[in-house]
């Protein structure tokens, strides 16, 4: 489904960079830049700036985001850091801890 | 569908990764990877892969092009259309028709030690020759130095202390070739310096 997938038990230390959607579901350090969707799963952890079309983060984040279109947090996401997108979603349930930016 | 999904890892053909990739699972390869592949699963480099890294895991499976080495703790297949520019080192390493490789193959586990010695071998025989000409140059150095400056004198006889072993070593191995071989050495040696110069 998924182009690109970095499967759990995977770390990745640099950066990556692609023009389809991509999946966390392992580890991931430095910096993250897709053009479509970038989805976090649950129990990823991913230490880096994000950089995507839309983002859905339901593991470990600690970085800024940037998306063009949407960000939604999931129920037991843990985020630290500062969220950039038009639209942004925050599940209860997930812990936030950062800046919102909404273009308002 | 997500469990399935987190099991594979895919880099994409769209993605390009500067940087580490470790781990202990299976990883394939549709993209660009510019740094070292670690894992302790399977690695597949597909066809529009590229890695410009040394790859390492447990069964190396090369369709695309790879610009390091290649260490497989089981096997290392290069199929065809399989592009690699480095070393391979496997148990196993099986190398299909149209793959092609430039570098060192080596079956088995144990670590390189054929090239070391014949390096050492070659090192060896200029080390026995260049005495000879160095051999020369001091005696003349040594018989007028000491007249003018005796403090000099002390550390010539040192160097010179060491000639009486190479010269024979040099004349144990002129003896051992008939004169006719050396000449004929000397003269091809010679003629590939002078080729080499123009």
């Amino acid at each position: 489904m998924a182009s690109t997938v970095i499967g759990a038990g995977i770390t990745i230390e640099g950066e990556i960079a692609t023009d389809e959607d991509i999946v966390v579901a392992g580890t991931v350090r430095g910096k993250l830049t897709a053009k479509d969707s970038v989805t976090i799963e649950h129990g990823a952890t991913v230490e880096a700036d994000v950089v995507g079309g839309s983002l859905v983060v339901g593991g470990a984040l600690t970085g800024n985001v940037t998306a063009q279109e949407r960000v939604d947090l999931q129920s037991g996401a843990r985020v630290i850091g500062n969220v950039k997108a038009a639209r942004v979603t925050i599940a209860d349930g997930a812990q936030f801890k950062g800046s919102v930016d909404m273009d308002v | 569908m997500p469990s399935n999904m987190s099991s594979v890892t895919v880099i994409g053909r769209t993605t390009r990764i500067h940087g580490r990739v470790t781990g202990a699972v299976d990883l394939e390869v549709q993209g660009y990877v510019e740094g070292e592949i670690a894992v302790g699963g399977d690695v597949t480099v597909d066809t529009q892969g590229l890695v410009g890294a040394s790859v390492r895991g447990r069964n190396l499976l090369v369709r695309g092009a790879v610009r390091g080495d290649l260490v497989g703790d089981e096997s290392v297949l290069l199929e065809a259309g399989a592009r690699v520019v480095g070393d391979v080192r496997a148990p196993r390493v099986a190398i299909a028709p149209g793959a092609l490789l430039r570098g060192y193959v080596q079956t088995g586990d144990v670590e390189a030690t054929t090239p070391r010695a014949s390096r050492t071998q070659a090192a060896a025989r200029p080390v026995v020759v260049q005495p000879v000409a160095r051999a020369a140059q001091p005696i003349q150095r040594a018989a007028a130095v000491p007249v003018a400056t005796p403090a000099r004198a002390q550390p010539v006889p040192v160097a010179v202390a060491p000639k009486p072993a190479p010269k024979a070593q040099v004349v144990a191995a002129s003896r051992r070739p008939p004169p006719p071989v050396v000449p004929a050495l000397r003269s091809a040696k010679g003629q590939i310096a002078k080729k080499k110069e123009r």
